[in-house]
């Protein structure tokens, strides 16, 4: 493998995005378009009673009123992950919020008139709106275990039994949620900002009973997906259905607040955990179990623990998560959607632990290193997570801090605190199939699995397939997200680089054996374009798959068809995980007690960096979501009405440019020796993962306060 | 969206004569930053717009004579960035900064500020009746009260509605006795900026006193010298776009480090813009230091009646008083 590192290049659509010619999903213009909005449902449960469209109708421009009548009863539910069907239009009532019709009009102001005046009655249920609710159900999820907790957290010099509170949060990206369906000419087109534009494909022709062999998706650019957009979304099939009744063009752009009820989020979960440590500060046993809010039907598993096994080498433990099933619409993914919660719960409890034996927080970490995986002994394929926390510790001047909680000031009087933290997250993969076509007339379009939304994968396989080929950069076409042009697989979970940059790499190796076989000892100058044209080939061509470490053609054949195809991070010979360590200074004013973080250092072990300026932004990203996370956003539910009450962008209070402090990023660049030809892992999740915790652990050290419920707001320091 | 009547007369006089003619349903539209929101949450339902910004000369920010006065359509960035402001009156610009993005600075104006209407969350989720509202349906009942009542006053509130009157700029006015000129169908009046707010009551529906066709011209603020000596301290739950938790407008004459006059009002905390008289009685005669200065905090939260997540306001109130009038008098020692 070669080690060297990439070279810094410019994100290869910076050019479009700051002229706004970047074009995404809702954007794409299609003639005789038809503009929809849903109804929400007003009540959280029951059933509707009455559904009055004439009102609705009779307003001038509105072309159709779609209703539950319109929609075939629902598919059965699959077996294998990723694939369930979201509900169309039902007469159940299962949340409030829930889609009850949809108004289809000439104009976006008329299908939003006609949305206002459908009138709905209801038979009502009682409902549980929390997780404390009396008509929640508890649901006990299979606990993970090894060694032997009890007995390890029986013997422990010091032990700490602490509870941690992470609230419901809601993606907010800019770009709306919108699906755009078009039917013609026997086929179906779907344009939408999704994750997983194959899942579309399959789930939706399900759910319609249609050939997916007829559906194709396109998510051309995404503007923030994080999870939100990586399941099948609620509004998808029931726009391709009113598309296909009336023949022509439909789009949808939900309006924000109706985001907070129909996209899926961060539930609220409790972790609870035991954690204990030798007289040497060594940790020895865990104890950690987690519950969440979940909905009635909801599949998003409560493994918050899970992250956290591999952290250090702690040889006991004993993880269990636990379901409240409620009246909502389904939780799911959000950034680092179990690591962040569970990293925050756990890091602070670390914290806790180090300040209970006078540990130093860094050194304490430092000692409860691992070189195998404690669940299961594997070798872990590369880490380095103590020279994040050893060169951030650096970088930031640990040495400098003092230890006891309220020691240091700043001139203006304000409380200073210094925080650490570790991150960790799984190093996943899939399978992905790639066309590198390469022309005489100088452009070259190269077609793959996953898709592009800012994290840079453009950017990523541009690296690999530039500095492997002689091309011209300017003519480079990178089509992702098409399930025209390959067949697509959710892109998430970090592994969009380990996944696909290996197959730009495998291609680039084929090309170059291809065009050397073609010349066959000829010496021809300048770019492959040249060559080609030299040897009157108008292009050429080459294909290829790639599966992940131990993966075999069930995997391609699942990537075909639409399903799930990830493996990791137990792979057959190693286990391969992705770490950060963050470092944090906040300040609390000494009177109104604003918190302000005024600079933060991440390192991480992410492998081989392909895009060192993407990578920078990733974390940069991450630990503005985490500051949010920790200090911000939180959805309130009142529990008397159900739903989510503070549904706007004054309400749900995300970070705004003056939070942010200076957020300075290095990268170990290790190379992963084993996980693939390119020595990638992963690092989009990760970046957030423990940032929250740093900060929490700051404001520890700058009060002597142990918050242990998030978002921290400035009333819990008064 | 309900279709709705549009139009753009070109004097005052027009203005209020167009509004007459609509008769019901009709709004004045200046900026259009909260109307036009209020119309998305189908909350505001107008059926005629007598849109005020192409009416001559409303404009001008003016500073002769012993008064300032700013036209009711000049831009809020446009007041907050005049530099004899910014140096004079620091209370005025900073309440201007610190509202909103740049963005709603550009569009709306001072005059339409003073309506600006409340950030309740119950009563901005009206679509559908979810959530009973006074405001919104008067006699429905009170959501916020028993519920998520982090943002809800404790001064001024009533058992019909606890909603916050949400402004910087109108706080930041009742701090300096401004008034506001009026143009109706009765011809033109006068009034202190205080006077135009509503307490909630038992008609919280009703906000503001302005008459049926009445529209705010000009705003007017007595020249001072305390204006040099003041600040607009605002707390709030990030570093910017956000509305105040907590806010204090101060102003301050000072004789050395003895208080002569004192001027403060309140922001997020109230029903309407807050003029705090006993926190302003606590000091005047005494020599300025930071007990006082919290003694005085306190004592503008002497009848603050909190809810079940407010209560932090009271104390977080009285420090930002405290810190505001630390600033203000800070601005003397040059």
């Amino acid at each position: 493998m070669t080690t060297t590192p990439f070279k810094d290049r410019p994100r290869i659509d910076a050019f479009d995005k700051v002229r706004g010619a970047t074009a995404y999903a809702a954007d794409i213009p299609v003639p005789g378009m038809l503009y929809a909005m849903l109804v929400p449902s007003v009540v959280a449960k029951g059933r509707i009673a009455t559904l009055q469209v004439e009102d609705a109708i009779n307003v001038p421009g509105v072309v159709r009123i779609l209703t539950p009548d319109d929609f075939p009863p629902p598919p059965e539910p699959v077996r294998f992950p990723n694939a369930d069907a979201p509900p169309t239009l039902h007469r159940d009532i299962a949340f409030r919020g829930q889609p009850i019709a949809l108004v289809v009009a000439e104009t976006l102001e008329a299908a939003t008139e006609g949305a206002e005046r459908v009138a709905a009655t209801f038979e009502t249920q009682p409902f549980a709106a929390t997780k404390r609710s009396a008509l929640a159900v508890r649901e006990e999820a299979r606990p993970t275990a090894f060694g032997d907790a009890g007995a390890a957290l029986a013997q422990a010099t010091m032990t700490v039994d602490v509870e941690y509170e992470s609230p419901a949060q809601h993606h907010n990206p800019i770009e709306l949620i919108s699906t755009t369906a078009v039917w013609a000419d026997g086929r179906l087109t779907i344009y939408e900002g999704t994750q997983f534009a194959s899942g579309i494909k399959e789930v939706v022709a399900r759910i319609l009973r249609i050939d997916p062999g007829i559906v194709d998706v396109k998510s051309p650019s995404v503007g923030g997906a994080f999870g939100q957009k990586g399941w099948v979304q609620q509004q998808t099939a029931i726009i391709a259905r009113a598309a296909m009744l009336l023949g022509r063009p439909v789009k949808l752009v939900t309006p924000r607040g109706q985001i907070f009820h129909l996209a899926k989020f961060r539930p609220n979960s409790t972790h609870h955990i035991k954690l204990g440590a030798d007289a040497a500060g060594k940790m020895t046993g865990v104890h950690y179990v987690a519950d969440q809010q979940q909905s009635r039907r909801g599949t998003f598993p409560p493994d918050y623990h899970a992250g956290p096994t591999r952290l250090y080498g702690i040889r006991n433990y004993y993880g269990g998560g636990l379901d409240y099933r409620i009246d909502t619409q389904p939780p799911g993914h959000m950034r680092a959607p179990h690591e962040h919660p569970a990293c925050f719960a756990f890091e602070c409890a670390v914290d806790e632990l180090a300040y209970s034996l006078g540990a130093d927080p860094v050194d304490f970490r430092i000692a409860n290193d691992t070189r195998v995986d404690p669940q299961n002994g594997r070798p872990l394929s590369s880490r380095h997570l103590n020279e994040c926390l050893s060169r951030g510790a650096q970088r930031f001047g640990w040495s400098k801090r003092t230890p006891k909680p309220g020691s240091m000031r700043a001139a203006d009087g304000s409380l200073v605190g210094w925080g650490v933290a570790s991150g960790i997250y799984p190093a996943l993969v899939t399978a992905t199939v790639a066309t590198l076509r390469i022309s005489a007339d100088g452009t070259t379009r190269f077609t793959t699995t996953h898709h592009e939304f800012g994290q840079g994968i453009k950017t990523a396989i541009g690296a690999v397939l530039l500095d492997g080929l002689e091309i011209d950069a300017a003519k480079l076409d990178i089509v992702l997200g098409d399930t025209t042009a390959a067949p697509q697989q959710i892109t998430a979970g970090s592994w969009g680089t380990f996944s696909v940059v290996p197959t730009a790499a495998l291609a680039v190796e084929r090309m170059r054996a291809a065009i050397s076989e073609l010349l066959a000892g000829r010496q021809v100058s300048g770019a492959i374009h040249q060559q080609l044209a030299a040897i009157r080939r108008p292009f050429l061509t080459v294909e290829v798959s790639l599966l992940g470490p131990g993966q075999d053609a069930a995997a391609l054949e699942r990537l075909r068809r639409g399903q799930y195809a990830v493996a990791g991070p137990t792979f057959p010979d190693f286990t391969a995980m992705s770490y950060i360590a963050h470092f944090v200074e906040v300040q609390v004013e000494s009177t109104t007690r604003r918190i302000r973080m005024p600079r933060v250092v991440s390192v991480a072990d992410c492998g081989r960096v392909v895009s060192p300026r993407t990578a920078v932004s990733q974390v940069r990203g991450g630990v503005v979501w985490a500051f949010g996370a920790a200090l911000r956003e939180v959805t309130e539910v009142d529990p008397r009405f159900g739903g989510f009450l503070n549904n706007d962008l004054a309400d749900y209070v995300v970070p705004v440019n003056a939070d942010i402090g200076e957020i300075d990023v290095d990268f170990i660049g290790e190379p992963d020796p084993v996980a693939n030809s390119v020595g990638v892992k992963g690092l989009g999740e990760v970046a957030m993962v423990g940032a929250s915790a740093a900060i929490v652990n700051a404001i520890f050290h700058a009060t002597g306060k142990r918050l242990r419920e998030l978002p921290v707001r400035i009333e819990h320091l008064l | 969206m309900r279709p709705f009547t549009y139009i753009r007369p070109a004097t005052p006089q027009e203005a209020v004569g167009a509004f007459a003619e609509a008769g019901e349903g009709a709004r004045f539209i200046a900026g259009g930053t909260t109307l036009y929101d209020l119309m998305k949450l189908t909350i505001e339902r107008p059926a005629h717009l007598i849109d005020v910004t192409a009416v001559r000369g409303l404009d001008r920010i003016e500073m002769d004579g012993d008064r300032l006065r700013f036209g009711a359509n000049a831009a809020m960035s446009a007041v907050a960035g005049d530099p004899t402001i910014g140096r004079d009156y620091p209370v005025l610009s900073e309440a201007l900064w610190k509202a909103a993005s740049q963005q709603l600075r550009n569009m709306a104006t001072v005059g339409g500020n003073l309506l600006q209407r409340t950030r309740c969350m119950y009563f901005r989720n009206g679509g559908g009746g979810i959530y009973p509202c006074n405001k919104r349906e008067p006699g429905s009942g009170c959501a916020a009260i028993g519920g998520l009542d982090r943002g809800q006053a404790v001064l001024g509130t009533s058992e019909a509605c606890t909603a916050v009157s949400p402004g910087d700029w109108p706080v930041a006015l009742v701090a300096m006795d401004a008034s506001i000129e009026v143009l109706g169908p009765a011809g033109s009046r006068s009034l202190p900026v205080g006077d135009l707010y509503r307490l909630p009551g038992d008609t919280p529906h009703l906000e503001f006193t302005l008459g049926p066709g009445e529209m705010i011209t000009a705003i007017t603020v007595p020249k001072t010298p305390a204006g040099r000596l003041s600040t607009y301290h605002k707390i709030r739950d990030r570093e910017s776009y956000a509305f105040a938790l907590t806010s204090a407008a101060v102003a301050l004459e000072m004789s050395g480090d003895r208080v002569e006059g004192a001027r403060i009002a309140l922001g997020g905390v109230a029903t309407r813009p807050w003029r705090a008289s006993e926190a302003e009685e606590v000091l005047i005669g005494h020599l300025l230091t930071p007990e006082l200065a919290l003694a005085a905090g306190q004592a503008a939260f002497r009848d603050a009646r909190p809810g079940r997540h407010n209560s932090f306001k009271t104390e977080l109130g009285a420090r930002t008083i405290t810190d505001a009038l630390i600033i203000a008098a800070g601005r003397g020692r040059t």
